[in-house]
């Protein structure tokens, strides 16, 4: 192969003038970056204690820290650390990455930070620059593999950046974002792939979501699975015959859990869209015999093997969704069991290995579930909740869930399951959403929230529920919605924020108020994570407005937020 | 135009309070209800507008009525005496919520033209118009000798871009037939997707927004063969289009409905819809 002599003395040129540039930093800086390690599969299926290497901290997707310094002794002298503005305006929804002293922010700008964890101080950003018309938003979580941090945008990409200079190192597109494909979570490496789902499928982009599979070293995507069901099968027969280019929706929105002994990632697909069942050509159903109206895979957890993209099995848990009531969140391995539970708040199990259904437990008021077949799981919809074209009908919970995207974590320690979980109900009607050209998405549902007709005025709860019998342990209770993803460590403590600007810890076995912050700078929407630094335990939490549960601030008018949306990381500590 | 002089001069004293209220500018530092008002990024830098003698109007050409509003706010904009600043909005995103709209208003226009008129539809934020036209959802065929809805054999497939008033009205009337004298109705996304799918032979039948038909066969002669059917039984799918405004501007609104009124009443709009031949009519 020639080369050109100009193109290599220049290439030359640079690279030593970036050998100069990283010897200088390397001797102006003494910190973490220097030292700071490549991720190995090793450490990824056993992350060092002091680390929080992925979203949900470990690949069970429990979402728990080993560490104990702070402890319920102590955990009353937690003060401020430190603390970090990040960029205003957007929503973000942040999980902070920590690794070996290094922590990694993105935020709703997307410019991608990373910070010294002990001192708060910055050490390198990148800029991925979004098109002018894509709304800024962050991504609830992100990578980090070999010497990469590897983060997705809402502009449908996925970049690596090198973890000690920032430096891009690929980028791959992976959908055409003018069609509405977006990613509003991270990826997850697994045997060696990066996994990652895409979001909002609606109207634009005829034939729903998918997962891809990507070459670690390049971003390059090996495999594709759909998240809607196609072709002549059962399950490609689920959608009552309207065909492909009519259906939408079964967004991938939340990143799965990695199960090494199967080699199987669990990832939880959403509902299809439209919502309302009627408009989305899903009833009345076909009178064919070969066609049913369940609408796989939506509201479901597909298995799919990360080398090959086969899809091993999947389990519905909702079928023919007509409320946006997504079983689409974390899904957590715990011994042969995964667990999760959707917005309508009822915990299940299925077995890990073929996803027979197991069990459920119900949790907020609800009132669209009459029963479920103990056998598969099945569920009997109350009919009167179905929303009806010129009808109002009113269920409980609504649309954002009795729990949303905040996540629920898992401690050994207790043996017990932690949810954030809000009560609300919902006055729903079915209206046109066409009010100019363009500007037709929605959901075709209005939802005018309530508060329970029977509730105390306790709109946000913590519950504790102890997963060997499922029995009840704790529940906080409090007036506004809990908003952030719950934080148990090895130190006794559960950690969960408010929206009305509160980190509360408890006492993880009998759910007693230990300590609160002083009220922060806006709601707290995010997922708390803890890690170590220079031998010292942290508490991360950013605070933000993030349009989750932060919808049912028109249920807490009083509950007044800073109406630039300002963003904080925040960072606690006991004293030295 | 001896009606145009007649407006102007009517026009002269409320354009000074329009003035004074175009002067005040969009109110956005008030304390957000988060979904009632969505979130511009960077709001909080875009200042208040000096050109005040301007009627600042935005169309967006993925509208396939763009030049036709565009044309009508033109004239708006000489009824009320202000010289018209428009910005035409360039983009390949297909669908967009309409809280993408708020920032663009916030910086480019204080009138966004090209909006169905759907009571309750809008958000506390948005102020709408008085319709310049009506128009409707039209049921469209490739079958030359189908002349009616009424005339379709059931079991054959309807494609209705997704929840429109009219689609709304399609499903709703399905629902309360016998299962064996339905028609199969297939959502799609865009108005373009449901008129695709009836080319591709997909559907029978496709419900569309009349100006999306009207603008397809001034450009592609592959649409050139389809044709509108009567909707029997259903009643015609109608609604007007205007314009929006903040729900602030209160005073603006109310004197481009003025507008509206007296350039309907004199046949300029009337006349400018025959112009282009399009399929609407100029509401009384």
């Amino acid at each position: 192969m020639k080369t050109n002599p100009r193109l290599s003395a220049i290439v030359a040129i640079a690279a030593s003038m970036t050998s100069m540039l990283a010897v200088q930093a390397a001797m102006a800086q003494d910190g973490p970056i220097d030292s700071i390690t490549p991720v190995t599969e090793e450490m990824l299926l056993n992350p060092p204690d002091a680390d929080w290497l992925m979203w949900r901290r470990t690949y069970d997707g429990w979402g728990y820290s080993p560490l104990e310094e702070i402890n319920k002794e102590n955990v009353d002298e937690l003060e401020l650390a430190w603390s970090w503005g990040m960029s205003p305006g957007g929503r973000t929804q942040e999980t902070p990455l920590v690794h070996d002293g290094v922590m990694f922010i993105q935020n709703a700008d997307h410019r991608i930070q990373a910070l010294d964890a002990a001192t708060g101080d910055l050490i390198w950003e990148y800029q991925h620059e979004l098109p002018d018309d894509v709304n800024p938003g962050g991504e609830r979580s992100k990578a980090i593999f070999g010497d990469n941090l590897i983060v997705a945008t809402r502009d449908a990409h996925i970049i690596a950046l090198d973890i000690k200079t920032g430096q891009l190192v690929w980028d791959q597109q992976v959908a055409d974002y003018n069609k509405g494909f977006a990613f509003s979570s991270g990826p997850l490496v697994a045997n060696g792939v990066i996994v990652q789902g895409m979001t909002n499928c609606s109207n634009a982009q005829p034939g729903g979501c998918f997962f891809t599979g990507h070459d670690v070293d390049t971003g390059e995507e090996i495999w594709r699975v759909n998240t809607i069901a196609r072709g002549d099968t059962p399950e490609g027969n689920s959608w009552n015959g309207v065909p492909l280019e009519s259906r939408h929706g079964a967004s991938a929105w939340i990143t799965g859990s990695y199960d090494p002994e199967q080699n199987l990632i669990f990832a939880g697909v959403g509902q299809p869209y439209p919502w309302n069942v009627e408009i989305a050509g899903l009833t009345p159903p076909s009178s064919d015999p070969n066609v049913t109206n369940e609408a796989l895979y939506t509201n479901s957890t597909l298995a799919i093997d990360p080398n090959s993209g086969e899809l091993k099995w999947y389990h519905q848990y909702l079928a023919t969704d007509s409320l946006d009531l997504d079983y689409v969140y974390e899904r957590m391995i715990i011994d042969d069991m995964l667990v999760t539970t959707g917005k309508i708040g009822i915990i299940e199990a299925i077995d890990r290995k073929d996803g027979k259904w197991l069990w459920a437990k119900e949790t907020v008021p609800q009132n669209v579930v009459l029963s479920i077949d103990q056998e598969t799981g099945e569920k009997e919809i109350n009919p009167d909740v179905i929303p009806v074209i010129g009808e109002t009908t009113f269920n409980c919970p609504a649309d954002p869930g009795g729990r949303a995207w905040q996540a629920t974590s898992y401690s050994p320690r207790t043996g017990a399951l932690y949810l954030p979980t809000v009560e609300f109900c919902s006055n729903t009607t079915v209206n046109p959403l066409d009010p100019g050209q363009i500007y037709t998405g929605g959901g075709l549902q209005t939802y005018s929230r309530v508060e329970h007709p029977d509730g105390d005025g306790n709109i946000g709860q913590v519950r504790a529920v102890k997963l060997s019998d499922q029995s009840d342990m704790w529940e906080y209770r409090q007036y506004a919605p809990v908003t952030t993803s719950t934080l148990p460590t090895a130190g006794g403590v559960v950690f969960v924020g408010t929206l009305d600007r509160k980190l509360i810890a408890f006492d993880d076995e009998t759910g007693d108020v230990l300590w609160e912050s002083g009220k922060l700078s806006n709601s707290l929407e995010s997922f708390p994570i803890s890690y170590e630094a220079n031998g010292k335990q942290y508490i991360a939490v950013v605070a933000n407005f993030g349009n989750g549960l932060g919808r049912l601030q028109s249920l807490t008018p009083d509950v007044k937020l800073p109406p630039n949306n300002p963003v904080t990381l925040y960072v606690f500590a006991l004293p030295d | 135009m001896p009606f145009a002089y007649a407006f102007q001069r009517l026009a002269a004293v409320p354009l000074a309070l329009a003035m004074i209220a175009l002067l005040i500018g969009p109110t956005v530092a008030q304390e957000a209800e988060f979904d009632a008002v969505p979130f511009a990024d960077g709001q909080w830098e875009i200042g208040r507008r000096l050109d005040e003698s301007q009627l600042r109007y935005c169309v967006d050409k993925r509208d396939p009525a763009w030049e036709v509003a565009a044309a009508i706010a033109d004239a708006i904009a000489s009824g009320l005496l202000l010289e018209p600043q428009r910005h035409v909005v360039e983009s390949d995103i297909v669908v967009e919520d309409v809280t993408k709209v708020y920032a663009r208003m916030l910086k480019h226009c204080d009138v966004h033209m090209g909006f169905k008129l759907i009571p309750e539809g809008y958000g506390s934020w948005i102020s709408v118009t008085r319709a310049y036209y009506d128009t409707q959802y039209v049921f469209v065929t490739a079958d030359p000798d189908l002349q009616r809805l009424a005339d379709l054999p059931p079991g054959r497939a309807i494609g209705a871009t997704v929840g429109t008033s009219a689609h709304i009205r399609l499903v709703s009337y399905l629902s309360a037939l016998p299962a064996e004298r339905r028609w199969p109705a297939y959502p799609y996304g865009t108005n373009d997707l449901a008129l695709e799918s009836l080319l591709d032979g997909v559907v029978d039948v496709a419900l569309v927004w009349a100006p999306n038909l009207w603008a397809k066969q001034r450009q592609d002669p592959a649409y050139a063969n389809l044709h509108v059917i009567d909707s029997t039984p259903l009643p015609p799918t109608t609604l007007g289009v205007g314009a929006i405004v903040l729900s602030d501007q209160k005073f603006l609104r109310n004197a481009i409905d003025e507008a509206i009124v007296a350039l309907s009443a004199d046949g300029t709009f009337a006349n400018l819809l025959e112009s282009y031949e399009f399929p609407a009519t100029v509401v009384p």
